[in-house]
This record gives C-alpha cells, sequence and structure tokens, in this order.
C-alpha cells in the first residue's frame, strides 16, 4: 500500500541542521494497523507526515499504491491526498466557524460532487461515529471526545484507503480515548489501513504492528498481536 | 462549495467584529469619495440632463492674439471672451456644425420686484441656445426667433428664481425690472447648474441696452457649437483654427496671430485649472491621467493597509488552511476561497459605501454649498463604484491569499498548534 525507500528529512536554517528522519525502510500493507512509538522528539510526526504526502522527504523515496510519487507536483498530491488518505490530528484542527457538519464535508469540497450527495456522506459518517444528533452543533459545543469523533467522521468521510493519526488520544481522557480507540479498531477490522503515532504502550497492543523510533531511526518492527 | 466559502468568509467576518469594521470603514470611506467624484464629474462632464448634447458639443470661450517678434517669439498678447462679432461673422455661418449659439457669461444683475431687491445672475442668449440646451420648461414658453429679431424683453426665470420672486401666484405673464430694463417672464424652467446652462434669469442678447455689441470682435461672449456628430468634432476644431487665422485685427492693435479655442467641457475645466488659458493644449489629457492616476493612488494606499490586515487575518487561520490543504484542497483552490472572502468583504462595503455616497450626495445637494447641485448616483457610476468595490477586494486579497496559499500543510497546522 505504501512503501518507504531510504527516507531522510533534514531540516536547515542558517547556522543548524536538523537531522529529523535517517534511512527509513518501511512498508505499510494494506488492512494494517501500525503504531509508531518512540520518545518526543524521535520524528514520528515527521514520518506521519511524509506517508501522507503533507511532507516531502529530503532524500529517498516514497511510493503509495506501487506508484512512485517523488516527481508529483502540489497539484497532484493534493489530488492524492485527497482520495487516499485521512487524517486525524491531536489538537483535532476542527474549524470552528463551521457547524460540524460542515466540518466533515470538507474532504469531499475538493471533490466533483454535488450538495445533496456530499450532505448525505457526511450524515452517514457522523452516524458511524455516533453523533448523528450533533449534525448542527459547532466544534465548541463539543466535549474534547466528541470533536475527535467529528474529526474521524472527517477522516472517513472520502472513503480513504489509509487513516494517520497523530496521536489521536493525546489531549483526552483515558475514557474518551478509549472511546476513540475503539472506533478506530472498528474501521481497521472493517478493512481501513491505519497508521498511527502514540505514546500509549495500551492503545499500541491493540493494534497489529509497532514501529519504533529513536532519532530519526527506525529501531524496532513488532508485531504487537497476531493479526 | 460556494456556500461553504460563504458560511465560512461570513462566520469569520463575525468572529472579528472589529476587524471587518475596520475593514469595511476603509473600504466605504474610499468609495464614499471615490463615488461623490466621480457623480460630481459625471454631472459636470458627462452629457446628462440639460446640457444631454455636450457629447457633440463644443465651447468657444476664449479667443488669443498674440503679437509675434521678427525673431518669431510672442511680443504681445490678448486673451479673453470673445465679442459678438466674431461669433456672427466668423462661426455662425460654419457649415460643418449643426447649429451654433451666442451666450454671454452670467453677471450678477439687481432685480426689483415690488419693493425687494434681489442679486440674481443673468444671461443673455440667442434663440439657438434654447435648442441646444434640454431645458425642462415648467410653464410658459421659451424665446424663438421672433423674440430676437423684434426685440422683444422677454425673459426666462429657473423654479427658485421663480418661487422666490412670485412665491403666491405662477411667475409667467409678471414684470420683473432687471438693472433698470423691465422684463415680462414669459417660462419657467428647472434650475440648472451646468457650465453653459447655469443662471437665474435668460434673456434675449437684442435685450442689451445698446447695440454696441455686435461691433466687437472681443467681449463678452462665448459660442456654442453643435456638431451633428460627436465624430464631427475635430473636423470642427479645424475649422475652428482655420477661421481663427482671417479673425480681422481687433482696434488699432496689430496681431500676427490668433486662436480660438473650441473646447470640450473638460478641456475648459482643465484651462482653467491648470492655467492654460493661452494654449491650445488644453492639457485635459494630462489632468485625466493626473485624475486617474490620484484615484488609484487613492484606491491603492488603504488596499496596501489591508493587504497587511488581511495577511493578520489569514495568518489566524493557517490551522484551517493547513486542515485544507491535508484534507486535498489545492493552492488555487484555497487562494481562490480567500479572495473570495474579500472580494465579498470589499462587494459588501461598496454597497454601504454606496448607500452614504448617496446620502453624502443629498446633503450636498440639501446644503446648496454648489447651487441648484442635482447630483445622482446612476446606474452607470453604481456599476463603476462595484467594479473599484471589486478591484479592491482584489488587490487587497491577492496578495495575502496567495503566499498563506502556498504554505506547506504542516507548517500551517503547525503555525495553530
Amino acid at each position: 500500500m505504501i512503501r518507504l525507500d531510504k527516507v531522510s528529512k533534514t531540516y536547515r536554517t542558517d547556522k543548524v541542521e536538523t537531522l529529523a528522519l535517517k534511512d527509513i525502510d518501511l512498508s505499510v500493507q494494506k488492512g494494517e494497523f501500525v503504531a509508531m512509538m518512540g520518545p518526543s522528539g524521535c520524528g514520528k510526526s515527521t514520518l506521519l507526515n511524509i506517508i501522507g504526502l503533507l511532507d516531502r522527504p529530503t532524500h529517498g523515496g516514497i511510493a503509495v499504491g506501487g506508484i512512485p510519487i517523488k516527481r508529483y507536483a502540489d497539484r497532484q498530491l493534493a489530488r492524492l491526498r485527497n482520495s487516499t488518505f485521512g487524517f486525524i490530528f491531536q489538537s483535532f484542527h476542527l474549524i470552528p466557524d463551521l457547524r460540524v457538519i460542515d466540518n466533515v464535508e470538507l474532504p469531499l469540497l475538493y471533490r466533483s460532487m454535488g450538495g445533496a450527495e456530499r450532505r448525505r456522506l457526511a450524515r452517514e459518517a457522523l452516524q458511524r461515529v455516533g453523533l448523528g444528533a450533533r449534525m448542527d452543533h459547532y466544534p465548541n459545543q463539543l466535549s474534547g471526545g466528541q470533536q475527535q469523533r467529528v474529526a474521524i467522521a472527517r477522516a472517513i468521510v472520502g472513503n480513504p484507503q489509509v487513516l494517520l493519526a497523530d496521536e489521536p488520544t493525546g489531549n483526552l481522557d483515558s475514557k474518551m480515548g478509549a472511546e476513540i480507540m475503539d472506533i478506530l479498531l472498528k474501521l481497521n477490522a472493517e478493512g481501513t489501513t491505519i497508521v498511527m503515532v502514540t505514546h500509549d504502550e495500551r492503545e499500541a497492543a491493540q493494534v497489529g504492528r509497532i514501529v519504533r523510533l529513536f532519532d530519526g531511526q527506525l529501531v524496532a518492527r513488532e508485531a504487537a498481536y497476531a493479526a | 462549495m460556494l456556500r461553504n466559502y460563504l458560511l465560512t468568509a461570513y462566520k469569520v467576518f463575525m468572529r472579528r467584529k472589529l476587524f471587518t469594521a475596520i475593514n469595511m470603514g476603509c473600504i466605504v470611506l474610499t468609495l464614499v469619495v471615490l463615488m461623490v467624484i466621480s457623480a460630481l464629474l459625471d454631472t459636470a462632464f458627462w452629457p446628462t440632463g440639460v446640457e444631454g448634447k455636450s457629447g457633440r458639443m463644443l465651447q468657444v470661450y476664449l479667443m488669443v492674439s498674440e503679437r509675434i517678434n521678427d525673431k518669431g517669439q510672442r511680443a504681445g498678447m490678448r486673451n479673453g471672451p470673445l465679442g459678438y462679432k466674431t461669433i456672427a461673422r466668423y462661426l455662425k455661418p460654419m457649415k460643418s456644425v449643426e447649429r451654433v449659439a451666442a451666450i454671454t457669461t452670467t453677471s450678477t444683475v439687481s432685480v426689483y420686484q415690488g419693493d425687494r431687491v434681489s442679486r440674481l445672475d443673468l444671461r443673455r442668449v440667442d434663440a439657438d441656445y434654447w435648442k441646444i440646451m434640454d431645458f425642462r420648461l415648467r410653464s410658459g414658453r421659451l424665446p424663438d426667433e421672433e423674440d430676437d429679431r423684434l426685440g422683444r424683453m422677454v425673459a426666462v426665470v429657473n423654479a427658485t428664481t421663480a418661487h422666490r420672486l412670485f412665491p403666491d401666484r405662477a411667475a409667467v405673464g409678471e414684470r420683473i425690472s432687471v438693472a433698470g430694463q423691465a422684463f415680462e417672464i414669459i417660462g419657467v424652467v428647472d434650475d440648472v447648474i451646468h457650465l453653459n446652462a447655469y443662471a437665474d434669469i435668460w434673456a434675449p442678447l437684442a435685450t442689451f441696452p445698446s447695440t454696441n455689441y455686435r461691433n466687437e470682435v472681443t467681449g463678452d461672449f462665448a459660442a456654442l457649437l453643435l456638431a451633428r456628430s460627436p465624430a464631427d468634432l475635430p473636423r470642427i476644431r479645424a475649422e475652428v483654427e482655420r477661421i481663427a487665422r482671417t479673425v480681422e485685427p481687433v482696434g488699432n492693435e496689430i496681431f500676427g496671430k490668433t486662436t480660438i479655442m473650441a473646447d470640450t467641457k473638460l478641456d475648459i475645466f482643465s484651462r482653467l485649472l491648470l492655467g492654460r488659458t493661452n494654449e491650445a493644449d488644453s492639457g485635459a489629457d494630462r489632468l485625466l491621467a493626473t485624475i486617474a492616476g490620484g484615484m488609484f493612488l487613492f484606491m491603492l494606499l488603504p488596499a496596501l493597509n489591508l493587504v497587511n490586515l488581511n495577511m493578520g487575518r489569514i495568518m489566524e487561520r493557517s490551522a484551517e488552511i493547513g486542515v485544507r490543504k491535508a484534507f486535498g484542497a489545492t493552492s488555487l483552490q484555497l487562494a481562490g476561497q480567500l479572495v473570495v472572502e474579500n472580494v465579498l468583504l470589499c462587494l459588501a462595503g461598496g454597497v454601504v459605501g454606496l448607500a452614504c455616497a448617496q446620502g453624502a450626495l443629498w446633503w450636498l445637494e440639501a446644503a446648496q454649498l454648489i447651487p441648484y447641485l442635482e447630483v445622482h448616483i446612476n446606474l452607470k457610476v453604481f456599476g463603476w463604484g462595484m467594479l473599484v468595490a471589486f478591484v479592491f477586494g482584489l488587490l487587497s486579497g491577492v496578495i495575502p491569499a496567495w503566499k498563506m496559499s502556498r504554505l506547506d500543510p504542516v507548517h500551517a497546522l503547525k503555525g495553530a498548534a
């Protein structure tokens, strides 16, 4: 599904050069649930951003569905992100000025799709995460857990092949975090490939594979449970 | 998608009420000034109302006579309005024009009516004048060739003067004493302010106390040359230039070169403003370029200010930009969204600005700072106003929108975290 080949990422300023990732080789298969772990600053989020085509590697290549995307222009990357990936962020990143349903519709705005169809899909996505009754609320009228569920609905509304979750439970208490994990596990069971950054060993233990990073390098690949 | 854009735009504007108010205020103020100026210019120079034919009309207000020395340099000069003789002998017979009217500039006279004395502006005109101008007659009739030929002591007054002199009865048929001469009012017309139309009272040329004016080459007259079509104006100008070379010397003085200025209204305004009363070129092109440049600068400065304000406003939304990019928005789509928002704000400002401009014009009319001013924001000016607002929106929105839309999604998302 996704293949990273000797991916490195270096951040440069006038005086400092920081190596965020070094020679990462990683494959994510269709239907996998991969947890990325490691100490803060080890490059987990950078790696997730590169997988999600939000950032470009300094060296190395990425292939999505077997197709290398190195020469893709910004417009092509945007189209690929729209069709292939769904993103879930630690701080939700919902647009506060829009109602829940309008937030969920957002990825569909960038597809050629009629308004009624968008609305139907957004409603369905919200029902899948148990927020069918909150469509007309604004994000600030919801709890943190509910906001993250809206973010999940937004991520899945376009039926992406891969969900990328950057510490999706990081801002939630354990009960709400568990609810979000349940939703992600259910989505994975339905066939969605998920790559998740987490610090929580208990969450990581529930997924198919754990990838550990340290100082920008992969240090371990381990199966968390028999998938 | 547009609905989503509009919704976001509305919410953003409402979230930042002060910013929105400053933004709108800036646009409204600029537009009000531009709209009022353009409406005044439109009234002054565009063929409209009583001077609806001014698009195919030239005015001759100035004649310049120069004495040239042996070295070909200007040794002396006389400039000023024309005498009636110049108009009657040289301009009236012109074949290339449809009609030529002789008019005087306005002079303030004392009008005695009962035991009251009023100071009013009198203009003497011939019968052709009434056929060139499109006065709206309220009552009575306008003077004709017969009145000119017979030297009838008749006058036309405007509505304000009629009401002022005869508040309790109709003015037509009444008699007034103007600078010692008795006139019968035969018509009442609407108040007007235009260059050639303005006056309180109009009387035929033949009502001059003496006929001396008929022999004067220079004097207090102007001529209105009505062309058959606007396309004839350059040809008429050339003919006037040719005629000027045949004008007789004035008195005993010997002038080598005479120029008669056949001007549009803009030319006249330009001559007065730029002091180019002696030059053949009125400087109208330069004046227009200066006005256009001034208006552009007047728009550009607040637009630059808005660029700064917009940059701040859009920066606050970098998370939204990051999210939209992450979910597939291209830079072009995002720039489009932000520009649409800004253009909407500017168009809303444009509508408010137009309403305020209309209010300002009503006030100008009511205050009578310019007598008889009647000025409207017509559809053309409205269209220009909205275009100005649109340009404003583009000018102040494109740069920040494009800059922000180029942010890479990771940085945009981090910027808000």
